[in-house]
């Protein structure tokens, strides 16, 4: 389906459609749903059927409170992952890039969207790109501690606007920090997969 | 307040690709593909919080990374950091219930610091196959004092002012 330069077709790809219901409703929904329920059978068991009925009608409090803000930030992820040039960035933090390529590597990890899976495809990349082993380690730290995703979609809604920022200010100089410990640190790095890059892409 | 900085951020992201004349179609592809993977598990994890909020120990926690613990919560929220090898929706679930228990400020900075740092299962799933455990080794020792020193400088900013206060949904 296009509408102008829009191209949607990607709604009709089988493959896709099936990866989404995967994703959605695959092994590990059922583990946690089945985690709920187990949850709410010793819940019902320790403390009363009245407790399980409050605890139910908190989360349906809870939900409509975090659904505008799930909505929203999915909304901004999503727009950051477009307009973000990633595979620009393997270039900027290489060997003799100093404070500076620990600098770029913290914002990139900052700004890279989606979960583990694209960041540590990323890191395996820049790893056997030549990247240096501090921009490594600043990059990774940074997108595990300062990622705008995870703050967006998990500080920001569960823990409040105030946290988030604190959490964010104070971590904002670590991963530079752990990066120039990791290039005092005399221990070896081998990053030897020969597969690493063709993952990495892929 | 905050909903509304969120609003405005993503109205300005929404002009920048309109001006652009950015093709939507990737965009909302992603915004499906991250909803799906995102909310059925949310709406269970949830649930599932909610009944473990009834079912903690709610004092003990708050003894322990209260207040009153002061410096020492947050070696102890690092370790329990540590030992939560699960996504964020379980961690923020859990870290809501002891901010809703009296958990410190550091503390929880502490304990969602270390859990994104540490992850195990992060560790195991993506780390050790793409990089290796030289990798591994490399990043433990270098990024060790990270959540310690997050927590430490959350404690000093708490000295000064009660901004930060974690409010949990």
């Amino acid at each position: 389906m296009r509408i102008g330069s829009q191209n949607f077709d990607y709604i009709y790809d089988p493959a896709w459609r099936a990866g989404l219901v995967q994703n959605a409703f695959g092994k590990s929904f059922w583990a946690f749903l089945a985690g709920a329920v187990i949850l709410g059978l010793i819940c019902w068991g320790v403390l009363g059927a009245e407790t399980v009925l409050v605890a139910l009608k908190e989360d349906i409090r809870l939900l409509i409170g975090l659904m505008p803000r799930v909505l929203v930030a999915l909304s901004i992820a999503a727009l950051i992952w477009v307009l973000l040039p990633r595979d620009r960035m393997a270039g900027l933090v290489g060997k003799d890039s100093g404070i500076r390529g620990l600098v770029i590597a913290t914002l990139a990890g900052t700004v890279t969207p989606g979960g583990p899976s694209s960041a540590y495809s990323l890191l395996a990349v820049l790893a056997v790109s030549g990247a240096d082993r501090g921009a490594l380690i600043a990059y990774i730290t940074a997108w595990a501690t300062l990622g705008m995703q995870r703050i967006l979609i998990w500080d920001v809604p569960f823990m409040g606007e105030e946290f988030a920022f604190l959490r964010f200010m104070v971590s904002l100089p670590l991963p530079v920090l752990a990066g120039l410990l990791a290039r005092k640190l005399p221990l070896t790095l081998t990053v030897n997969d020969p597969d690493a890059k063709k993952r990495g892409e892929a | 307040m905050g909903f509304f900085v969120l609003v405005a951020l993503l109205a300005v992201l929404l002009g920048i690709a309109l001006r652009r004349g950015e093709d939507f179609g990737p965009v909302v592809k992603r915004f499906v593909e991250q909803f799906a993977m995102l909310v059925p598990r949310m709406l269970c994890a949830l649930v599932a919080a909610g009944f473990i909020a009834q079912l903690l120990p709610k004092e003990a926690i708050a003894r322990l990374l209260g207040d009153e613990a002061g410096l020492m919560a947050i070696p102890l929220a690092a370790a329990v950091g540590l030992l939560v090898p699960a996504g964020p929706v379980i961690t923020f679930a859990i870290a809501a219930v002891f901010a809703k228990s009296g958990a410190s400020t550091a503390a929880l900075v502490t304990f969602v610091t270390s859990w994104s740092i540490f992850a195990a299962h992060r560790i195991i799933i993506y780390e050790l196959p793409l990089l290796g455990p030289s990798f591994l080794r490399l990043r433990v020792v270098s990024a060790a004092m990270v959540p310690l020193l997050a927590g430490v400088m959350a404690f000093l900013v708490g000295l000064i002012t009660a901004y930060g206060t974690a409010t949990p949904m």
